[in-house]
């Protein structure tokens, strides 16, 4: 994989969009593909990303806690 | 003034009456504090997947939530919740974690994370000053929640997904770079 892939893969995987499971919890497929640095700085990214995403919503709802309230309103 | 709840549990009550509201205002003041405290699992588990797993259980769970006289009790169970996800996916992994990586996720204080509005109004005047594309892809990103992948969002914009994930990283580097400017350096990983 070259370092550009990998970028590619960790912005994916720092940005809040997880298939919804069933019952399960269900993984970004790229997760999968990154070692163990690139998940470090997934995680780092997406706590940095949340607080800019919940600083530009109204309710200061990161894009997060705003799928979870989708799946619980059903929307 | 709702900024000054200090105490999560005083939300719970209309919570646990299926108020959505009380529980979209108890996750914003809980979910940073939650994600912070599995920072130690973030190289063997998914803490995305399992962090929104743990606020929709600690929801289905919210009438069996018991006080115990002490304030942030409902953070505390969510903090619990949480790890306990995150062990047992660690598990499934078969990873090996370090007593380190263990005890850091039960190191972590119960203090609901407040909103910090200088930082906000800094946030929200970057995000004014990027450029089209860049400001394209990021408000893209933000008004699709959780619920639609990158190449959902991309063929919306009629954009290849790579080239949408090259403006979302610009937006991205542009926005850090800003709020660097400005004084606010605490968001380090941003412009990574």
């Amino acid at each position: 994989m070259t370092p550009e892939e990998e970028d590619r893969l960790i912005e994916e995987v720092a940005g809040a969009y997880r298939p919804r499971g069933r019952d399960e919890l269900r993984y970004h497929p790229a997760w999968h593909d990154l070692a163990a640095p690139g998940r470090q700085k997934a995680y780092e990214r997406a706590l940095a990303l949340r607080t800019v995403e919940a600083a530009a919503d109204p309710r200061g709802l990161s894009r997060a806690a705003r799928a979870v309230l989708g799946r619980i309103t059903g929307e | 003034m709702a900024e000054t709840i200090v105490n999560l549990d005083e939300l719970w009550p209309a919570v646990v009456l299926g108020d959505t509201g009380a529980y979209a205002r108890w996750m914003s003041l809980a979910e940073p504090t939650i994600r912070r405290s599995l920072r130690g699992f973030a190289i063997h588990v998914d803490v995305e997947a399992v962090v929104q797993e743990a606020l929709l259980r600690m929801w289905q769970i919210a009438p069996r939530f018991e006080a115990d006289g002490r304030d942030n009790g409902t953070l505390r169970l969510g903090l619990r919740v949480a790890r306990n996800l995150a062990l047992s996916e660690a598990r499934r992994m078969r990873a090996e974690l370090t007593e380190s990586e263990v005890l850091e996720a039960q190191g972590v204080d119960a203090e609901p994370t407040m909103p910090d509005p200088i930082l906000r109004a800094a946030i929200l005047a970057c995000r004014e000053a990027l450029p089209d594309k860049p400001r394209e892809a990021l408000d893209a990103r933000l008004e699709s929640a959780g619920n639609e992948d990158d190449g959902a969002i991309a063929e919306r914009l009629g954009q290849r997904k790579n080239t949408f994930l090259q403006n979302f990283t610009r937006a991205r580097r542009l926005l850090a770079e800003c709020l660097q400017r400005r004084g606010h350096g605490t968001l380090t990983e941003l412009g990574a």
